[in-house]
This record gives structure tokens, C-alpha cells and sequence, in this order.
């Protein structure tokens, strides 16, 4: 009896012991145990892909560890490369696109399935790939676990994908939440992880998936809009931030993966500057922060709504917005595009008079979807001529002050060196608006010109553009 | 008699083998001599507003007396935008000069010498025809290269009519290069040749040495002497260049004439119009072949021919009548135009010293350059890093069109806002700006303690 005590005490002592977290190392990691909850949703994802620089175009291979997300076979990589979503990206004539050619994913037991390219999330740079299956195949997908109190100081792993000449094909690395970042968002902080794991699957001391291995951007830095982006020399300021991208974040984009050339996103329809405190102070606002609005775009939500310039925006739905900096910017951009399209949002404003007073407004506008980036523009490639246009989008017409209503044409948007187009003088970026004097609206109508036209070829073809 | 005839066989070896050299020799110390008494040494002190700030900067730049008055013709980007010019003489006597006109288009400026203080006697040089120039001809570059006064070097016409476009700009800005061909040469040409006289073996002045090609080896530009002739006689007597505009930018007809036909190998191809110019008041439009211009058949089948074409509208009196003769879709078409005064490129500019930052004054070719919506406000030059205007978030290219309350009606209401607020220290000063077509605020945060002293006026 009294050894049967002493065994129990000494029983429950050990298991304390066990479970008492200040002894949590990386050793009380199962890793056997880990593995096997892994190997059915990670996959290895070998991606061809072209990258076109404009005059000239690369094929290169990369190679990514992916997880499985979805039962049907949905899977997320680090999508980094592929970061072509950007919304209303700056004119995009001069820059790099990269296009997925050929995708294999491999599970870790050796099974080979093809791949198809389904789009990158803009904020995050998770690419999503759907893996093409026979007959509905079934498989067993991550269950991400919607964690919230992120403990500074508890262990986190993951496993890293090795180099290709290497067996077993992927190993484990910890590291440490160190920190939990409240502005601009919420981001749970890591150290001992680097950028190569990014979109790895993160496991907490419990092995539970709590989310992936993400960066924080500095947000000043990915702005377009802001009016102008401010760069910082400060090298704390260009540090990587990595962290957790957490599960709660993860199931919303996975319920609704964003798609290459659609725009899941929405637009007010302004381009924007932050209330400071001196110039709320300047003008006297009695304000925290907020929006002034300095272009309102015709016939966008905000012009619908009755916006003008100069109007200050100080609450969104009741909410204060407090943006007193230019860096804060994104963080209004976000909240306005990640609203569905048709949300009716509202926007408590300030008006100065004339007189120098000031009105209070309450406008209503109903968001839209925001419109296409040059990047996904519908392209039309002339293999004879060697070149490519594409469709003029919004951008354009802000970048190069043209009216939507008049205006009409495409963009060059690549010619190869030393190909027709290029030695008879078109450059990149050049909005061709007549073809042998038949004015062109959009990329069909320089595939109709240009399919009549296919037999004059011989004698010389010569486009008339401007530019 | 054996002796007699290697005699005269060893005098005319001599004659044929050695007169053409020393002949060549004695061309370039005749040439020497006509000139070199006239070449000058310039040393401006030009005023740079790029950086925000004004910037005074000693420049070094050739030069050549051209007019018993004490004339100097050289480069507008030498002397163009400068506030003090020392010139040295060929004696290496130092007189001050003055500007008296320049014109960015051509790249040309006319200094008159200050010889009140001059015991000496000026040399003048004289102008050749650079139309009867020939490839391969021996031609002589002289001025300061890298500021090494009285330097010569020679070479030959590589190429009488190279062509740039009009999209060559100076170093302050404006474009240069659409009413002239230039002379190639390799005669070398280094930074301070400019200005200098490219003269033949007579001693006549062909060209005036204007620019040369970075890391290359002795490819050289010179403007040619008969527009050089034209500009300064103009800037002699009227003191300014004036040109007419009617707003058409051209291309060569020859890289479309097959599309328009085999038959039409002549006529200037239109590429576009500015909007709101002269020639679209007139209906003309781009695609347009003009044919004639005031009877006179015109064709730029080559770009070597569009500076022609250019000079030809431009010469035109501003405000008078051009009658343009065009093709379109196979018709003709004649046009009269009104031609208007093609303005200043560049405006006015100033210091705002307090601010930390550069304006100038918008020109109607700055409107058109920079797509502005008129010519009203301050068009920023430059922002003083870390000043109080980069601070506030002013950028270059942004319009002032407000100060505070009071909008601007013009460059010269800017100032005045600027003198009355930076003299009454007022702390803070609110700029409504535009940047690509929005409207911005700017806060000037002023530290009135920081010890800046006043802009002179």
C-alpha cells in the first residue's frame, strides 16, 4: 500500500515534470511522431517556368517543399516568384513575369501526380497549386489549428526541403517565438528560421499545425498609391521579419484562393495621403489620424460615393482610422481591399470650407472590384513580328494621364532583340494605337489585323505606332 | 650626265616624297595661326538649382572671337546659365565678359569681352561654309580640353550629317539637337573642348566643337558653322532666337513608305501632335504626309532631312500663316496654319532657401513636357535633402499651386509668398501641390532658430 503511494507520488511527479512547460526543449520534440503526421500532406513541388524580362525570356526550374490544404488536393508553396497579383502594380511594361510551364508534385512516399497554377495571395506570397488527379482522389490535408495566445519564448518546428542530391528529402529545424507584433498587424515573431522556409507548416510544442512561416513586410515598401513610397536607408528597417502566418489567417485564404488575372480584391478608387498630427493640428481636427483624399478616379465607388479632394476620411464604418503617417497607409489599402466587392462601407468625412470651417459628412459608398493589374492583362504574342501586347488597364491610363473614355490601344508588353518589331523601331511600353491605319482597341482586334495581314509578311509589314 | 640624272632623280624623288606632308604641316601652322590669336579660354561660374539648393559652380569651356567687338561665340551649356564669365585670352591676359544671348536649341551663346581694362589687340577668326565640308577632310579641334588651355589636336571629318533626334538634352535640361546636324570628327574632343572652334587647313572655322562621346575613342560633334553663322547674327542683332511652333513631331518616311505606297518616296511623315498646339487647331493629324509647305515641296525620307524641315516651319515669323499641302489616304489636303512663338524651354528660376528646396517657372514647353494641366505655380526643381520641405514630403517635379489659403495665379505671386512668409518667420506654411495629376498637402515645419540667413534680392 504504502509502495503503491510512493509509486503513484513518484508516478505523478514524474509526469508534472514531463508536462511542466519551463522544461519544454527542443528535445521534447517526437520528431518520428511529427514525420508521420507530415508525409501525408507534404509534397515536393518541381515548377518550369519562363521568365520573361521583356526583350528576352529565361526557362528555369525551381524547386519548393508544398503542403496539401484541401481533401481535393489543393496545395500552398512559397509563391514568392510567382508574385504577379500585385494590385494596380506601377506600369509594368519594363518588369519581370514569371509564367508557370510544368508542374510535378511528389508526395514524400514517391507518388507523382502533374500540377496546375492556380495563383499567388498578394500580402502573404503563398502560391497555390491544384494537383491534377485521376478520379477525385482523395487526400489527407493539414488541419491548421486556430491558435491565438502565441507564447513568447515556446518552441516552434518545421521541416526544411533539401537540395535534390540529398535522401530523405527533407529535415527538421526549431526556432523560437521571440516576439508578437501588434502594429501594423498581428504577427507572431521567429527566430532561428530563414527565408528559404518560407510557407513551411510551423508546429507547436503540442505538434499541433499552428500556421506557416511568413514574412512581415515593411509596409511603406509595397505601396503603390501612397503617392510616393518612402525608403529608408536605416538598416533595422530593411531587417527580415519572420513569423507566423497564422491558421486563422490560412483557412480564409484557403476557402478562397486568390486566382491569377482575376481580381479578388476591392478599390475605393482614390489615391491617398496621411493626416499627420501637425496638419491635424494645422488645420485644428481634433483627430488622431487620418485619410486625404487626393484624386478621386472617375466614376470608381469614391466618386459614386461623393468623395473630392481634399475631403479627410476619419472613420470607416464608425471605426477611427488612425493613420498618421505615410507608412501607415497599407494598412487603410488593406482594410478597403480585402472587403467583398459590393460591401457598403461607411465613411465618416471631413470637408474644410471655403470659409475655413469645417463640415462633417457621413458618405456611403459601395466598394467595387478593383481593377485588372498590367500583369494579368490579356496578352496577344505575333511569333512573326516577335513581340507581344497586351490590353491597356487602368494603370496605364493613370501612369501616362490618358482619358479611358477616348483613349484606346495596347501595350507592348515584350519584344525579342533583334526581332522584327524591335529593328522596325517599337520599343517596350509603346501603346500602339493604329495598324495600317485601322485603329485597334484591344488585343482581338490586332489578332484580326494581323491574321488578314499574315500573307503580306514577305513584303514587309510596317506598323505605324505612338507612343 | 650619269651623275646629272641621279641627281634629278634623287630632286624629284625628294619632291614628290616629302612636299605633300610638309605641305599638310605647313596647312596646319597657317591654320594655327589664323585662329589660335582668337581662341578663348573660358571660365564661367554657373548656377546649378538642381539639388535643392543654388549650387555656384566653376565650369571650364573654350571659346573664339568672331567679331572685331570682342564677340565670342561658344556653347549655350558653357556659358548659358552663367553669372560670372572670366575668359583668357590667347596672351593669357584675363578679361572679364558678358553674356549677351544664347540659344539651348542650337547649343549656342554669344559673350561680348570686357576690354576696358585690355592694353592688347583682340584677333578675330574667320567663319568658313561648313556646307562644302568634306568626309576625310583634315580638320583642326582647339580649346581647352580637361581646362588645358591653348590645346590643339587633328583629325579628320568622320561624318558631316549625324543626326540625334530631338531628344538630346544639355546638362540643365533642355532639349537641344532638333534644328541641326552635327559634324562628326576624330579629332579629340575631351569636356572643355566646348565651345572651341573646329577649324580646316584655310584657318576657317567649320564648326564649333559641342560635344563628344563618353569612353569612346575621339568621336567628337561639332554644330555646323552655317547654323552657328545664323544664330549669332540673329542674337547680334535681336538679342534672342525666336522660332515658330506649330506643334508636329516627324519621322522618316522611308521606314513607311512601302506601307503608303512605292510611289510616294517623298513628303515628311507626321508622328504625332502636341495636344492643343497650332497644328491641331488646323486639323492636321498624325499619319499625315506633308507634301508641300508654302509651295515648296519639303521630304524627309531620311531623319537627316527633319532638321531641315524643322528650321524651315521654325524660321517662320511667329504669328504668320503657313500653308501646308498634305496627303492623307491617298487625297491631298492643303492646310493654313497660324504658327505661334515657340516659348522658353526652361523657366525662370529660384531659391527657396529657408524651405529647402528649388522652383522654377512653368514654361508652355514645360507644360507639354511634363503633361501639366497650365502653366500656373512653382514647378520643383529640386528638394534639399533633410530639409524642412523633405521633411514635408515635397518631391521634385511637384507643382505648387497654393501657399497657405491663397492660390497662385503665377511664378512671380510664388515668390512674393515665399518673401512674405520666410520674412515674417512664420513657423508653418501649408503647400497644396499637384504630383501626377492629384492634389497633395504639403507642411512646411520651418525652425525659424536654425539660423538661416535671408535670400539676397
Amino acid at each position: 500500500m504504502k509502495n503503491k503511494l510512493i509509486s503513484y507520488v513518484t508516478f505523478v511527479i514524474v509526469l508534472l515534470i514531463i508536462l511542466s512547460p519551463q522544461y519544454a526543449t527542443a528535445q521534447s520534440f517526437d520528431y518520428d511522431r511529427l514525420y508521420n503526421i507530415i508525409k501525408d500532406y507534404t509534397v515536393i513541388v518541381d515548377v518550369k517556368m519562363e521568365v520573361s524580362f521583356g526583350v528576352h525570356t529565361n526557362e528555369q526550374a525551381d524547386r519548393y517543399l508544398g503542403t496539401i490544404v484541401t481533401d481535393d488536393g489543393l496545395v500552398i508553396f512559397n509563391g514568392f516568384t510567382f508574385n504577379g497579383v500585385r494590385a494596380l502594380s506601377s506600369f509594368s511594361g519594363f518588369s519581370i513575369k514569371t509564367t508557370p510551364t510544368e508542374i510535378k508534385i511528389t508526395t514524400l512516399d514517391g507518388k507523382k501526380y502533374d500540377g496546375e497554377y492556380i495563383g499567388v495571395d498578394r500580402y502573404t506570397q503563398i502560391g497555390f497549386i491544384k494537383i491534377k488527379t485521376e478520379n477525385n482522389e482523395k487526400f489527407k490535408p493539414v488541419k491548421f489549428q486556430n491558435i491565438k495566445n502565441f507564447k513568447v519564448g515556446s518552441w516552434v518546428t518545421l521541416y526544411t526541403l533539401l537540395p535534390d542530391f540529398v535522401n530523405p528529402p527533407v529535415a527538421a529545424d526549431i526556432g523560437m517565438i521571440s516576439t508578437v507584433v501588434k502594429t501594423p498587424q498581428f504577427f507572431p515573431l521567429t527566430v532561428g528560421f530563414n527565408s528559404i522556409q518560407l510557407t513551411s507548416v510551423l508546429f507547436n510544442e503540442a505538434l499541433e499545425p499552428v500556421g506557416v512561416l511568413g514574412e512581415l513586410n515593411n509596409p511603406s515598401s509595397s505601396s503603390f498609391a501612397t503617392g510616393g513610397l518612402m525608403e529608408s536607408s536605416n538598416p533595422s528597417s530593411n531587417m527580415t521579419l519572420l513569423g507566423i502566418v497564422t491558421g486563422e489567417q490560412l483557412e480564409k485564404l484557403i476557402a478562397n484562393p486568390p486566382q491569377k488575372g482575376k481580381t479578388d480584391h476591392s478599390w475605393l478608387g482614390i489615391t491617398l495621403q496621411a493626416l499627420t498630427k501637425d496638419m491635424a493640428q494645422f488645420w485644428h481636427l481634433d483627430i488622431p489620424g487620418g485619410i486625404i483624399v487626393n484624386d478621386v478616379m472617375k466614376n470608381s465607388p469614391a466618386d459614386n460615393a461623393g468623395l473630392e479632394v481634399g475631403d479627410i476620411i476619419y472613420k470607416v464604418n464608425g471605426q477611427q482610422v488612425e493613420i498618421d503617417k505615410e507608412e501607415k497607409i497599407p494598412i487603410f489599402q488593406r482594410l478597403i481591399s480585402e472587403m467583398e466587392p459590393g460591401t457598403s462601407v461607411e465613411f465618416s468625412v471631413l470637408r474644410r470650407a471655403q470659409e475655413g470651417g469645417v463640415d462633417s459628412l457621413t458618405l456611403l459608398a459601395t466598394l467595387q472590384k478593383a481593377p485588372m493589374a498590367a500583369m494579368d492583362a490579356p496578352e496577344y504574342e505575333n511569333k512573326d513580328l516577335e513581340f507581344k501586347v497586351r490590353n491597356l488597364v487602368f494603370s496605364d491610363y493613370l501612369y501616362y494621364n490618358l482619358d479611358s473614355a477616348t483613349f484606346h490601344g495596347v501595350v507592348v508588353s515584350a519584344l525579342t532583340q533583334g526581332g522584327l518589331a524591335d529593328i522596325e523601331g517599337l520599343s517596350m511600353g509603346d501603346i500602339i494605337q493604329k495598324i495600317n491605319n485601322q485603329p485597334v482597341n484591344n488585343i482581338d482586334d490586332v489578332k484580326e489585323i494581323m491574321k488578314k495581314m499574315k500573307r503580306e509578311y514577305a513584303q514587309g509589314n510596317h506598323l505605324f505606332c505612338l507612343a | 650626265m650619269l651623275k646629272f640624272l641621279i641627281g634629278f632623280i634623287f630632286l624629284a624623288a625628294s619632291i614628290f616624297a616629302v612636299t605633300p606632308v610638309e605641305s599638310i604641316q605647313q596647312d596646319i601652322y597657317n591654320a594655327r595661326d589664323r585662329v589660335m590669336p582668337a581662341l578663348v579660354h573660358i571660365q564661367p561660374v554657373i548656377k546649378d538649382y538642381n539639388t535643392g539648393e543654388l549650387e555656384k559652380q566653376a565650369v571650364i569651356g573654350s571659346g573664339v572671337i568672331f567679331h572685331k567687338d570682342g564677340y565670342v561665340v561658344t556653347n549655350y551649356h558653357v556659358a548659358g546659365r552663367a553669372e560670372r564669365i572670366l575668359c583668357t585670352l590667347s596672351d593669357k591676359e584675363i578679361v572679364p565678359a558678358k553674356f549677351i544671348g544664347g540659344d539651348p536649341l542650337t547649343d549656342i551663346a554669344v559673350l561680348k569681352l570686357d576690354l576696358s581694362n585690355y592694353s592688347g589687340k583682340i584677333k578675330v577668326a574667320e567663319f568658313g561654309n561648313s556646307d562644302s565640308v568634306q568626309v576625310g577632310q583634315y580638320v583642326i579641334a582647339m580649346g581647352s580640353p580637361l581646362a588645358l588651355s591653348r590645346s590643339i589636336s587633328v583629325g579628320v571629318i568622320s561624318t558631316k550629317d549625324r543626326y540625334f533626334g530631338s531628344d538630346v538634352r544639355l546638362p540643365s535640361g533642355e532639349r537641344t539637337g532638333r534644328y541641326n546636324l552635327w559634324i562628326q570628327t576624330d579629332a579629340a574632343i575631351n569636356p572643355g573642348n566646348s565651345g572651341g572652334p573646329l577649324v580646316d587647313l584655310q584657318g576657317q572655322i567649320i564648326g564649333i566643337n559641342s560635344r563628344a562621346t563618353l569612353y569612346a575613342n575621339n568621336i567628337g560633334f561639332a554644330i555646323p558653322i552655317n547654323i552657328v553663322k545664323k544664330v549669332t547674327d540673329i542674337i547680334l542683332t535681336k538679342g534672342k532666337v525666336t522660332r515658330s511652333w506649330i506643334g508636329l513631331h516627324c519621322q522618316a518616311l522611308q521606314e513607311l513608305e512601302n506601307y503608303f505606297g512605292a510611289n510616294r518616296n517623298s513628303g515628311v511623315l507626321i508622328a504625332s501632335i502636341d495636344p492643343g498646339s497650332p497644328a491641331e487647331k488646323s486639323f492636321l493629324r498624325a499619319g499625315d504626309i506633308i507634301l508641300e509647305v508654302d509651295g515648296q515641296p519639303v521630304s524627309a525620307r531620311f531623319v537627316e532631312e527633319l532638321p531641315k524641315f524643322y528650321s524651315l516651319i521654325a524660321d517662320h515669323k511667329p504669328g504668320s500663316e503657313i500653308s501646308l499641302k498634305v496627303l492623307r489616304n491617298e487625297q491631298e489636303y492643303t492646310f493654313k496654319v497660324t504658327t505661334k512663338q515657340l516659348g522658353d524651354l526652361q523657366g525662370e528660376d529660384f531659391e527657396c532657401k529657408k524651405w529647402g528646396f528649388t522652383v522654377k517657372a512653368i514654361t508652355k514647353q514645360m507644360q507639354i513636357d511634363y503633361q501639366l494641366t497650365d502653366t500656373v505655380g512653382a514647378f520643383v526643381v529640386g528638394v534639399k535633402p533633410l530639409s524642412t520641405a523633405d521633411n514635408g514630403g515635397l518631391r521634385r517635379a511637384d507643382v505648387i499651386v497654393k501657399v497657405n489659403n491663397d492660390d497662385l495665379k503665377n511664378f512671380s505671386d510664388f515668390i512674393d509668398h515665399y518673401d512674405k512668409y520666410s520674412l515674417a518667420n512664420v513657423d508653418k506654411v501649408l503647400l497644396t501641390i499637384k504630383r501626377s495629376g492629384a492634389t497633395r498637402y504639403v507642411l512646411l515645419k520651418v525652425d525659424n532658430n536654425k539660423g538661416d540667413t535671408l535670400d539676397e534680392k
